[in-house]
């Protein structure tokens, strides 16, 4: 209690609360909800550290003169009311100099929405208003990728099939705003044959926005999950919101993921979709599955292609069914094709295998959704070489009013896949998976931990060869 | 709710105290911590024979930045309460005794793997895991282990023993009594691991000399003929009553080497010759290049070691194999193996943590068995008098 008392008074203290922010990308509210549920400040920066950018420095350096003069002021204010026989002022900077970690910790985030209401966005504004026409403009196809989930997976799949014969230009990494869509047409040469473009939408009204800049004339929607619906609210607001898309395209040329139930009520007859069947009207045949990869044949009357990729999951066939589908639809020829989808593999922390000393590891640590959970666990029930399987995971966030039933379902899905321990880091989320574990009649090895990064960092002192493990998802300091 | 306490003992005067060190802490503390299931109080015998215990003493950096010499000069050694049970008694005023519940000997070698900490732990009457004193002082002697291991129908190879003190006083009568002996020859200490100390010799010119090093690091030698087209295997096993082996290995040698101390533990492996750049058993083919009648040989024969010495918990069984006469020979008993041979185990499907959860419980169960044996016998003796 005194130790938790004290971490506020630390040295360390506004490097932590400047570190807090920047885990919240700056963002007030996210930041708040963590500042006022923290009681040990000393514990916060566990996983990681303040990264020291420019931004970051100007932001401790006035944090620390602000904390510094409240603390003179205070110790001033104690000095002359000592020496004026004015208790109350002493009283008054003795208080000062005691809530100063209070005060900044709140007062911090003034400066920054000031910066953001008067200089950040206004220039944001103009950079995405100078971007408009470079995308109206620009003569290649341009994708739009929007969903719940997957969209990174997607971007990067069609990024590499369609390279076989295609100039392609992509939004990097997870840069999928709409200043980050401006700054990538800033970066274009405008002799793309094809854009892909991922949508971060997170908000009521983002996907028109985004519309609104890129002007796509392709969109694939990956699916909808539970996510953002701290701003969303409801899971039909997401969806109405990302099936805008569908509408603003007149539903042509628009591709869904039919595996994603939640998202079959948006879809409309005229929108083409995707999933394990195939693509399109192209039919995926003869899959197999295993830990090298999938592999399966692309159906289409009597046409026929054989596609081997490294990515690992059933789930998968209709991401890759719709590159090759989209890919025909720009002009690769089938050799290009195959020659794509063998290209793909594993993104980094998405259905990543590798090998533990001789366990074999499946890092799906960006996972962050329901749907992706069930895709791994599915791939965990179905493979059958490994003499034990190990399932761990701490959960998903920002599910909102969904958490218990999104968690609970998780839990049935982990029993499914029937694995021979669970690992659960233990956190607000265990109780709902435990209770769909146990709805579900898993009666195997439960472990719950209390602290994911040492086993994280120790996974080999746990694991033999022979063992299977599939760790999904993976919480930043700002949800654990 | 109370977690088990478990002790880990290690370093102690040993030639083999550095390797102690490491087996402790990287392969025992560190997955028993892990397992959330254990208190883990490190315990840890100076080079000095002293005792200390301490959280720090869990920190590798401690011993590998040379920081601990510094250390125990600044620190004082705990007392040891025994009677029911291993008490730690830190200094101070406030003597609270810290009673251990379990025993994990990580001490290779003298004082500590020979059987003199398990007849300690054995007077304290404390569950600790590993072979019990009489089996770890027979698996400690190389001679007498391959007396035991013929009297069971083990094989071994052609040797003689004899006391350091019967070479100095008249090594010509020493040197007859080898004679019979066929070139070349390992000369060992009788109660050294870790490979110390051992040579290889080709001719008498090499003998006398080899014979001298092992004398000067024990008061008994062994000399025993090389095995013909030899590969070297080697067995982990673990268990009490029913045995479970782990894979048999075969530590990878070059030439006409053998695997010596530098080979084992020493990074970059023996003598710069290349290969693996990992020390501690970095040399070494998993499972062993051996035809399956010959695996089967080797695991049997190990398992037959195993019970003939009486061993519990873990043990390590060394074997010589001639390939082309297809027979098995028994060499050595290491019966606290360093780092526990996790390797092997790992491959052979069991992970660190599982591994030592595994060994303490077997420890309880052999602890629980002891204690339905009777220690009192009722007589009238003392009446007479």
């Amino acid at each position: 209690m005194l130790r938790q008392l004290l971490s506020i008074y630390s040295p360390k203290f506004p490097a932590t609360i400047v570190y807090m922010l920047q885990s919240c990308e700056y963002h007030p509210g996210p930041y708040f909800k963590w500042l006022w549920r923290t009681k040990d400040f000393s514990l916060v920066a566990h996983r990681r550290h303040l990264d020291k950018t420019a931004y970051a420095k100007m932001l401790l350096a006035g944090l620390s003169l602000g904390i510094a003069i409240e603390i003179l002021i205070g110790l001033g204010l104690v000095v002359y009311g000592i020496n004026a026989a004015q208790i109350w002022l002493s009283f008054y900077g003795g208080a000062l100099v005691v809530i100063y970690p209070l005060v900044w910790s709140h007062l911090v985030v003034v400066p920054l929405e000031l910066g953001r209401l008067y200089i950040v966005e206004p220039r944001n504004q103009r950079q995405i208003d100078a971007a408009k026409p470079l995308f109206a403009d620009h003569p290649g196809a341009r994708i739009a990728v929007a969903g719940s989930y997957g969209k990174t997976t997607m971007k990067e799949v069609l990024n590499t099939v369609l390279s076989q014969g295609l100039g392609v230009a992509a939004t990097k990494a997870n840069l999928n705003v709409l200043i980050e869509h401006a700054k990538f047409a800033r970066s274009l040469n405008g002799q793309e044959d094809a854009l892909i473009i991922e949508y971060g939408e997170g908000a009521p009204g983002d996907i028109a926005k985004f519309y609104d800049l890129t002007k796509p004339t392709y969109a694939v929607i990956t699916g909808l999950a539970p996510a953002h619906l701290d701003r969303y609210k409801t899971m039909q607001a997401a969806g109405e919101d990302i099936f805008s898309l569908a509408d603003l395209l007149h539903h042509k040329n628009v591709y869904v993921n039919q595996e994603s139930q939640a998202a079959i009520k948006f879809i409309k007859p005229s929108d083409q979709t995707y999933g394990i069947f195939g693509a399109a009207d192209w039919k995926a045949k003869n899959i197999r599955i295993s830990l090298d990869g999938i592999a399966f044949d692309l159906v289409k009357g009597k046409k026929t292609i054989n596609l081997k990729s490294r990515l690992l999951g059933r789930h998968q066939v209709g991401v890759l069914s719709v590159a090759a589908v989209i890919g025909l639809a720009l002009g690769l020829s089938e050799e290009q094709i195959q020659a794509g989808i063998a290209h793909t593999a594993p993104f980094e922390h998405r259905m990543q295998p590798y090998n533990l000393g001789g366990a074999w590891i499946i890092d799906d640590t960006y996972n962050g959704n329901i749907e992706g959970i069930k895709a791994g666990t599915e791939l965990l029930g179905e493979l059958k070489t490994a003499k034990r399987k190990i399932y761990v995971t701490p959960g998903l966030v920002e599910q909102g009013s969904e958490t218990a039933r999104v968690h609970e379902l998780m839990g049935e899905y982990i029993a499914k896949s029937n694995p021979d321990v669970v690992v659960l880091m233990n956190n607000s989320t265990t109780r709902y998976i435990q209770k769909g574990l146990t709805r579900s009649g898993y009666a195997k090895e439960l472990v719950l931990e209390n602290d994911p990064l040492k086993f994280y960092a120790n996974l080999e002192q746990f694991v033999a060869k022979g063992d299977l493990v599939l760790m999904q998802n993976d919480w930043p300091d700002n949800y654990a | 709710m109370n977690k088990l306490k478990v002790g880990v003992v290690y370093g102690s005067r040993s030639t083999e105290h550095d390797i102690s060190v490491v087996t402790a802490i990287a392969s025992i503390i560190k997955p028993l911590e892990l397992s959330g299931k254990y208190e883990v109080v490190p315990i840890y015998i100076d080079k000095q024979g002293f005792w200390y215990s301490d959280p720090k003493l869990k920190d590798i950096a401690l011993f590998s930045s040379g920081e601990i010499d510094n250390w125990l000069k600044h620190n004082r050694p705990v007392q040891l309460g025994i009677g029911d049970g291993l008490s730690l008694i830190k200094p101070g005023i406030a003597k609270k005794p810290l009673k251990i519940d379990v025993v994990f000997p990580a001490t290779h070698g003298t004082h500590g793997e020979d059987g003199e900490l398990m007849g300690l732990l054995e007077m304290a009457n404390v569950a600790y895991v590993g072979c019990n004193m009489p089996s770890s002082a027979l698996a400690m002697d190389k001679a007498l282990a391959k007396i035991v291991a013929q009297e069971s129908g083990i094989a071994s190879t052609k040797y003689v023993w004899f006391y350091a003190r019967d070479f100095s006083d008249n090594a010509a009568k020493v040197l007859n009594s080898l004679a019979h002996l066929r070139y070349p020859l390992f000369v060992k200490p009788v109660h050294l691991g870790s490979s110390i100390a051992i040579t290889r010799v080709k001719s008498e010119a090499e003998l006398k000399n080899a014979i001298e090093v092992a004398a000067h690091y024990d008061n008994k030698v062994i000399v025993e003929e090389e095995v013909q087209n030899l590969i070297e295997a080697t067995v982990p096993i673990m268990g009490n009553d029913k045995l479970m082996p782990a894979l048999v290995e075969q530590p990878v040698t070059h030439g006409d080497d053998f695997f010596d101390f530098e080979t084992k533990y020493m990074a970059g492996g023996k003598k710069g010759k290349g290969g693996k750049t990992n020390g501690s058993q970095g040399y070494s083919r998993l499972p062993a290049d051996l035809p399956k009648d010959l695996m089967v040989k080797a695991e049997q024969t190990a398992l037959g070691v195993y019970k003939a010495l009486g061993c519990s918990g873990i043990a390590r069984i060394d074997l010589l194999v001639d390939t082309k006469a297809n027979q098995v020979y028994f060499n050595e008993v290491n019966p606290l193996p360093g780092s526990l041979y996790a390797h092997n185990w790992r491959a052979a499907g069991k992970s660190n943590v599982e591994l030592v959860d595994e060994l303490v419980k077997l420890a309880l169960d052999k602890y629980a068995q002891q204690q339905k044996l009777s220690t009192v016998f009722a007589t009238n003796y003392l009446k007479q008098y």
